[in-house]
């Protein structure tokens, strides 16, 4: 064979190969899911990465977004930030996601902040609720469509004081997003004359929460205010119901305080909790039910809060529609102000200044293990002003103030 | 009378229910320090295959009472083996090596948990469920019958130690190990059996534990350092002053949440032990010498 023959048959290979490769494969662009998979939050990552899915699923359906098939990356940070860091790290720079969303643990997601900051990418927070994010921790390309404690206090606060008793007893999980609730809600009580007769802060993930009850019963409150989440609800409700004090006093909670999956298996302990949410399937709103129609097809369960990372999808996706590249920067200012109209709960926008989305909230009480709609808050009335760098309850004291 | 009844009361029982199950797994440990003349670090991991043992027996028979059973017996059998294998060869060598030994052991033995039944957390349902009212509070079942179950333990313990054969060869192989080989007891036996016993004493209480702390690998660490503080407190080595101790940490522990953060407390209890060890090294009823 000459050297001519082995060049054109070399040749004519390559050209196969080429010609073969783009019709197999339309262009992909990765997004990043990163959520708990074990741990306490466990149940947030998987309905999270769930969401997400669905969102893609309806996007590629149409032919995906700029013309590249969107394929998610699922990445589980333990809901500790130090696994956090290094699967956000590993995400952005080995798999280079133009989208990261997540984490689930305020802790985690703050952690993960440092790293969308500085490897500048698009990110969104579908659950967390601590209070720095959006204020001191906050940057150009981070947005959240989850309350933030202050949003979510601002709307619970008053409900309790005006019909739930003044005297309140604040319970927190002891870490951002506990401790930001706690801070929260305190200022926001005490503003609107309500009496912070206790507050105690147990550790994430404790097991037995039995020794923190006698503090509780000595100041016999009239309200228990509950910032915790995931299994250490489970636990701490379980353990207030062995000891009668689910009968014994009003029990409010956050927004993420139990998934709605959660509250059949403790359906008598939460008899009459309220607690506040952005979501239920429970509600009777038409953009909810149709949603949860939607969820309930394709996977066979109801929907819950963790629907915002559907939300997150569609707002970078039209984003990058709007701007025609994946640019962050570009992705970034173009979510700026952006409203939707097909989100999990109908029309929602992007504040500009602080990049929250402006998000209605709905009290809801369980009654036979389900969550029931009593009050509809809404997000004009909530989110409180923007405080971009600002310390949001600055001068704050744990201090218990006396009254006579 | 409402402080009394709603809130110190409850407290007080929280304690003895807590002191109670610490100080079944407490003389596990002052025995075999007896022993070995070592802290067995790898008691914790005892008390933690008592939890998954007992969950893979209850998820065969579904039945916590043959778990209860059946459980400790296992873990007893695990005991005896380690006993032979590991720590046997090392009798004649200084504590230090035993010490290195039951660490290392712990290690292998959490990981190995791990690998098993995965790193996640299991739930043991109580096998007596709701809550019963109790001098004017209310009380979950479960913990009484904890309470209860670990007093009749204890006692049972006593009485072995006290009134029968077996029971004073063990006390006498803690005093003196060799003037009882020398005596024509077949010592080593008496170490790998009382291991075992002790192994089957901290699976006891590592099941009757977990539907109140819930079982994962690390629930071994959590509480081992606690009981760790009560076998110095009661004395290294003394049977009665570990119970002893037992109940008073518990019941310290609770009381003191009242004006503290449990977190808080936790540190308290150490400062405790640091005091002790320092202005009274032997414990509360332990014998000269021991760590002096």
């Amino acid at each position: 064979m000459t050297n001519r023959m082995v060049l054109a048959v070399l040749g004519s290979c390559a050209a196969i190969a080429w010609l073969a490769a783009p019709a197999a494969a339309q262009k992909v662009v990765k997004i990043g899911d990163l959520g708990s998979k074990v741990g306490v939050f466990e149940g947030y990552g998987k309905y999270q990465t769930m969401a997400i899915q669905m969102a893609v699923d309806e996007l590629n359906a149409k032919g995906g977004v700029l013309g590249h098939k969107i394929e998610i990356i699922s990445e589980d940070d333990e809901t500790k930030p130090a696994p956090a860091v290094r699967k956000a790290e590993k995400l952005i720079l080995q798999d280079d996601v133009k989208l990261l969303i997540g984490a689930v643990s305020s802790g985690s997601t703050m952690a993960v902040m440092d790293v969308t900051k500085k490897l500048k990418t698009i990110h969104w927070n579908s659950v967390s609720c601590a209070e720095f994010m959006r204020t001191t921790k906050f940057h150009k390309y981070y947005f959240s469509n989850q309350p933030d404690s202050r949003m979510q206090a601002n709307g619970l606060a008053k409900y309790i004081v005006d019909k739930m008793g003044k005297r309140v007893y604040i319970f927190y999980t002891d870490y951002a997003m506990g401790q930001s609730d706690g801070r929260q809600f305190k200022t926001a009580l005490e503003k609107l004359g309500g009496e912070v007769v206790g507050v105690a802060g147990a550790p994430l993930d404790t097991k037995d929460f039995s020794p923190w009850f006698g503090a509780i019963n000595k100041t016999n409150p009239d309200v228990l205010f509950l910032a915790f989440a995931g299994t250490d609800s489970l636990r701490l409700m379980t353990q207030l119901h062995s000891f009668g004090m689910t009968k014994k006093y009003k029990l409010a909670g956050i927004d993420c305080f139990l998934l709605q999956q959660d509250l059949p298996a403790i359906a008598e302990p939460m008899e009459g909790f309220v607690q506040l949410a952005h979501y239920s399937a429970y509600n009777p709103d038409p953009n909810m039910q149709a949603f949860n129609t939607k969820f309930k097809k394709k996977y066979g369960v109801d929907a819950n809060i963790m629907a915002g990372a559907y939300d997150a999808v569609l707002f970078w996706a039209a984003a990058v529609e709007k701007v025609k590249s994946f640019d962050a920067d570009k992705v970034a200012e173009a979510q700026e102000g952006m409203c939707l109209d097909n989100t999990h709960i109908g029309r929602q926008c992007i504040r500009k200044e602080d990049h929250q989305v402006v998000m209605d909230m709905h009290l809801y009480q369980v009654k036979g293990g389900k969550n029931l709609p009593i009050a509809t808050l809404a997000g004009k009335d909530t989110i409180g002003e923007a405080m971009v760098g600002k310390d949001p309850a600055e001068g704050f004291t744990w201090e218990i103030k006396k009254k006579n | 009378m409402e402080y009394l009844s709603g809130v110190l009361l409850p407290q007080l029982l929280h304690g003895v229910v807590f002191g109670a199950a610490l100080g079944l797994l407490a003389l596990g440990l002052t025995v075999i320090f007896g022993l070995l003349g070592v802290m067995n670090f790898a008691h914790g991991e005892l008390y933690m295959f008592g939890a998954y043992a007992g969950i893979t027996v209850i998820g065969l028979t579904s039945s916590f009472w043959v778990a209860l059973v059946a459980a400790p017996l296992l873990v007893a059998v695990v005991g005896a083996l380690t006993e032979v294998a590991t720590l046997r060869p090392l009798y004649r060598r200084e504590p230090l090596y035993g010490l290195i030994m039951t660490f290392g052991l712990a290690m292998v033995f959490r990981e190995g948990a791990r690998q098993i039944w995965g790193g996640g957390m299991r739930r043991i349902l109580p096998p007596i469920e709701g809550s019963i009212p109790l001098l004017g509070m209310i009380y979950p079942k479960y913990r009484l019958f904890l309470l209860a179950m670990s007093s009749a333990l204890l006692l049972a313990i006593w009485l072995f130690f006290t009134r029968t054969r077996a029971g004073i060869i063990v006390r006498a192989a803690v005093q003196d190990a060799e003037m009882l080989d020398g005596l024509g007891v077949n010592v080593p036996r008496v170490f790998t059996l009382t291991f075992a016993g002790s192994a089957a004493l901290a699976a006891l209480a590592g099941l009757l534990l977990a539907p109140v702390f819930t079982v994962y690998p690390q629930m071994g660490v959590e509480v081992i350092l606690l009981a760790f503080i009560v076998v110095i407190l009661g004395g290294m080595g003394s049977l009665g002053g570990s119970v002893v101790a037992a109940f008073v940490i518990g019941i310290a522990q609770s009381l003191l949440t009242l004006w503290m953060n449990p977190q808080r407390v936790a540190i308290a209890i150490f400062g405790i032990m640091i005091v002790v060890l320092i202005v009274r090294p032997r414990g509360f009823f332990g014998r000269e010498g021991v760590l002096e």
